[in-house]
């Protein structure tokens, strides 16, 4: 890098990109994009799902190269040709797809590929910084515990407190706030706010409206890979302004509740407890679901949500207790639950997926066992990828490629991808855990409109999450986790921010005890 | 019978425990190393009994240390080829591995039998002396157990410690257990990924090298068509035992190396059981080990897992 005459590397433009453009293999994923960030701000980049917004980050961290166009860094010119590059130059970049590495630790994690990390792994101060920056930004992040045995919002933090610590010039989130509730994004958005002030750009990536208002300076919007709104100031705008820019429709963020009717008890549980190293567990539940109703399950991350998701679709081996679905007890069968009608849209794409096959197999892969696509054992490629084609179409997967790999789609067309294998056919119990997580507005509505039409063919769906918004549009009923125990239980109407506040920090009796 | 309740029996069986050992030290713990990185190196028994031959030669007409070290180089060349075949080249880890096991003991043993004439008894190393550490030497039992050995066992023993330290406390040992766990992840994270498997694989090729070598070096002396007679085949097996860790790796090798000296031992006590019967005693007692490390055991997650970079 040559650095130009009379540029003074701290105060060029952060970012500047012209006419950028990647295409993989048919699907022109940016065409000519042009993107400027500029010092002090916090600038939104938003778009439908499989816009070009993970990609134009990826070629902006140097970890995908640009087929043509330049990009300039604070005035120099910049062509990083790897992500160690990229973080070299002071790039920061949090994934949708987190990279933290499983099987190290949170500290660990932190000095792999830091720039100008001592050759020698220092424990002990490892641990010291992740503990420092952990209670500076009122975030959670353990030091010591592996990547593997933290919940996804945990996960979550820990990639923005690395990217922070490493103490970048520029930072990228992508997606940062999807697996976190209420408390963990205000701490984020504080993060974001201070940042910005200390003179750090930051180019964030988000479906979540509210958040892009309350944080953003400028909008950018993207469609099927070209800049269509290029940094308009939001500053002024209210939400409904942000929301015309952003989607077009503000239509689309009308939650339509379809009247259902309520049937007889599909889902049982019983004295239900599982134990975790992964976080809390659950202890002692016990809950009906009906057909055609919908329970909300919300709670802070890491006070049982994974435990009770496990068991529900018979992945946990259980402490105690039981889950019935229509009479018959699956506890601890996967196989079981899947026979019985048990859908799961997984919390986590990256285990809910599985990323190096095809969209084929994994939109196919309820079928395994039943032979439908096997002759002799024999697997029948073409009616597989029929098949896949068909299902695909149906859940608007972009592009409709049976043939690709799962991972190179777009986080929004996983979570599609995962919603066609699951939603194919109407479940008996659905155990959806953050249905909308990374979706578009348009296709979170969709997706909306099929846990609606789930119930309405009379299933009994759960539906777990952190985003509070979410359950309120979704559910009749709510229950509230704290530490692995059901906190508060109520109907939906009498949701109010105070009474979720109390239960979700545990400060509501236990029903046990309410109950007597 | 009342041998076995003789000190002295017991320290001749530790001590030849670990003599036993040494090679098995060298060569798991290379492996070690390419497995947290993700590389099912197969090949090991190939780059050991290249390494015991190059030793030889190298050692007979100038001096153990050198034919030593250009030992371990030649299972380095070994290795590069797994290397330039399975890291670079994408093709099927086990495959490779196998081959290069047959490639190396099928050269050796034809190398050898062309260039000597009377059965290798003209090629031949003396072995070396023990290094004895004056008073400590002499405490009674500990000292004939554990002291008094060559300079090749006490080369491993201080290979063990810099192994250990190199694996869990530097960035190094860092990126080498991030490309076995997780290599998509430490890609995005600036890891590259192949070039830790290459810098690991090597690692591994030189020290199965190095184990050869002190096979022939430092307790045979001379060679043999298919001298290593599984060595690098029970270094895997003490791998796994050990479940991926460079201190459990030379804890499996010693005990590996003991129950083999046992079995030497017990056969001047019992002398009516056939040694071929003895000498199951290790892989019995490996058997009950993986049986119940297997609980606990966890393999690197991307093992045998080719990774191919996306750019
Ligand atoms: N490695 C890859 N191989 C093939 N196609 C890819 C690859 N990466 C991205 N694409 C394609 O490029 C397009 C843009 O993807 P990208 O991930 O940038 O979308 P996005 O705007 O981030 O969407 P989302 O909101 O769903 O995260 C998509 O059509 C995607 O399928
Ligand atoms: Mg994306």
């Amino acid at each position: 890098m040559t650095s130009e005459p009379g540029a003074d590397p701290a105060t060029g433009t952060p970012l500047s990109v012209r006419g950028v453009s990647r295409r993989f293999g048919s699907v022109q994923a940016l065409a000519n994009v042009d993107f400027t960030l500029e010092a002090g701000e916090i600038h939104a980049l938003v778009g439908e799902n499989g816009a070009g917004k993970s990609t134009l980050a990826k070629i902006v961290a140097g970890s995908i190269r640009s087929d043509s166009g330049s990009m300039s860094l604070f005035g120099q010119p910049y062509r990083p040709t790897s992500r160690r590059e990229g973080a070299a130059a002071g790039v920061a970049h949090v994934r949708q797809q987190l990279s933290l590495v499983r099987g190290l630790t949170v500290a660990q994690n932190l000095q792999l590929g830091r720039p100008g990390a001592p050759a020698i792994f220092n424990a002990a101060s490892a641990r010291a910084e992740v503990e420092r920056w952990s209670d500076e930004f009122s975030l959670s992040v353990p030091a010591e515990t592996l990547v593997d045995d933290m919940p996804l919002a945990v996960r979550q933090q820990a990639e923005i407190l690395i990217a922070v610590a490493w103490g970048a010039r520029l930072l990228i989130l992508d997606e940062p706030s999807s697996a976190l509730g209420p408390l963990e994004t205000k701490a984020l958005i504080a993060l974001c706010h201070r940042l910005r002030s200390e003179g750090t750009p930051i180019l964030y990536i988000s479906h979540r409206l509210p958040e892009l208002a309350e944080l953003a300076d400028r909008l950018t919007v993207l469609r099927a890979g070209r800049v269509v709104v290029e940094g308009a100031d939001v500053r002024a705008a209210d939400l409904r302004e942000v929301a015309t820019l952003m989607i077009g429709d503000v239509s689309l963020l009308e939650v339509n509740r379809p009247e259902i009717e309520r049937g007889t008890t599909r889902l049982t549980v019983t004295d239900l407890s599982v134990s975790s190293t992964q976080e809390i567990g659950c202890h002692g539940l016990n809950f009906e679901v009906a057909g055609g109703e919908i329970l909300g399950v919300v709670g802070i991350a890491g006070n049982g949500q994974d435990s009770l998701a496990k068991a529900l679709t018979g992945q946990a081996k259980l402490a105690s207790g039981h889950v019935v679905v229509d009479g018959e007890d699956i506890s601890g069968s996967a196989r079981q639950a899947i026979a019985a009608g048990v859908a799961h849209l997984h919390e986590d794409r990256s285990t809910g997926l599985a990323a190096a096959f095809t969209v084929a197999d994994n939109a196919t892969a309820r079928h395994v066992r039943s032979g439908r696509f096997t002759r002799f054992g024999v697997r029948l490629a073409d009616k597989i990828a029929r098949h896949a084609g068909e299902l695909v179409e149906r859940f608007q997967v972009r592009p409709p490629d049976p043939a690709a790999r799962a991972s190179s789609l777009s986080g929004g067309n996983q979570q599609k991808l995962m919603a066609a294998r699951e939603l194919e056919k109407n479940p008996t119990v659905l155990v959806a855990h953050g249905p909308t997580k990374g979706l578009d507005p348009e296709a979170a509505k969709a997706m909306r409109d099929r846990c609606f039409a789930a119930a309405q063919a009379g299933g009994a769906v759960v539906v777990i999450s952190a985003d509070l918004d979410e359950v309120s549009d979704l559910a009749h009923r709510v229950v509230v986790l704290y530490r692995g125990r059901v906190t508060d239980a109520f109907p939906i109407e009498d949701m109010t921010s105070e009474r979720l506040g109390a239960a979700m920090a545990g400060l509501t009796e236990t029903m046990e005890a309410a109950s007597g | 019978m009342s041998q076995l309740l003789e000190a002295t029996f017991w320290s001749a069986t530790v001590a030849g425990g670990l003599r036993l050992a040494t090679p098995l030290i060298y060569a798991s713990i290379g492996e070690t190393f390419a497995q947290r990185a993700g590389v099912l190196n197969l090949g090991l028994e190939g780059y050991m009994i290249i390494g015991a031959l190059t030793s030889l030669y190298v050692a007979d007409p100038t001096a153990a240390p050198l034919g030593f070290l250009v030992g371990g180089l030649a299972g380095m060349g070994l290795a590069l080829i797994m290397v330039l075949l399975s890291i670079r080249l994408f093709a099927n880890q086990v495959v490779v591995g196998f081959g290069l096991t047959i490639l190396g003991i099928g050269t050796t043993g034809y190398i050898f039998h062309v260039t000597t004439d009377v059965g290798g008894r003209d090629r031949q190393v003396s072995l070396p002396s023990e290094i004895d550490i004056p008073l400590l030497s002499d405490i009674p039992w500990l000292g004939d157990a554990v002291f008094g050995h060559s300079w090749y066992t006490w080369l491993s023993l201080g290979l063990v410690l810099v192994a250990g330290f190199v694996a869990s406390r530097t960035i190094f040992g860092l990126e080498v257990k991030a490309v076995g766990e997780d290599p998509d992840a430490a890609a995005a994270k600036g890891v590259d990924v192949l070039r830790i498997r290459t810098q690991a694989t090597l690692i591994s090729g030189f020290l199965g090298g190095l184990g050869g070598a002190a096979l022939m070096l430092g307790s045979v002396g001379r060679f043999q068509p298919y001298l290593t007679a599984n060595r690098g085949f029970i270094a895997l097996i003490v791998i796994i035992m050990a479940s991926w860790s460079i201190w459990g790796a030379a804890v499996g090798a010693f005990v590996f190396g003991f129950f083999e000296a046992l079995g030497f031992n017990l056969n001047n006590v019992f002398v009516d059981v056939p040694i071929e019967g003895l000498n199951t005693i290790p892989f019995f007692v490996a058997l009950v080990i993986l049986t119940v490390s297997a609980r606990w055991a966890r393999m690197p997650r991307g093992l045998g897992e080719n990774y191919v970079p996306t750019v």
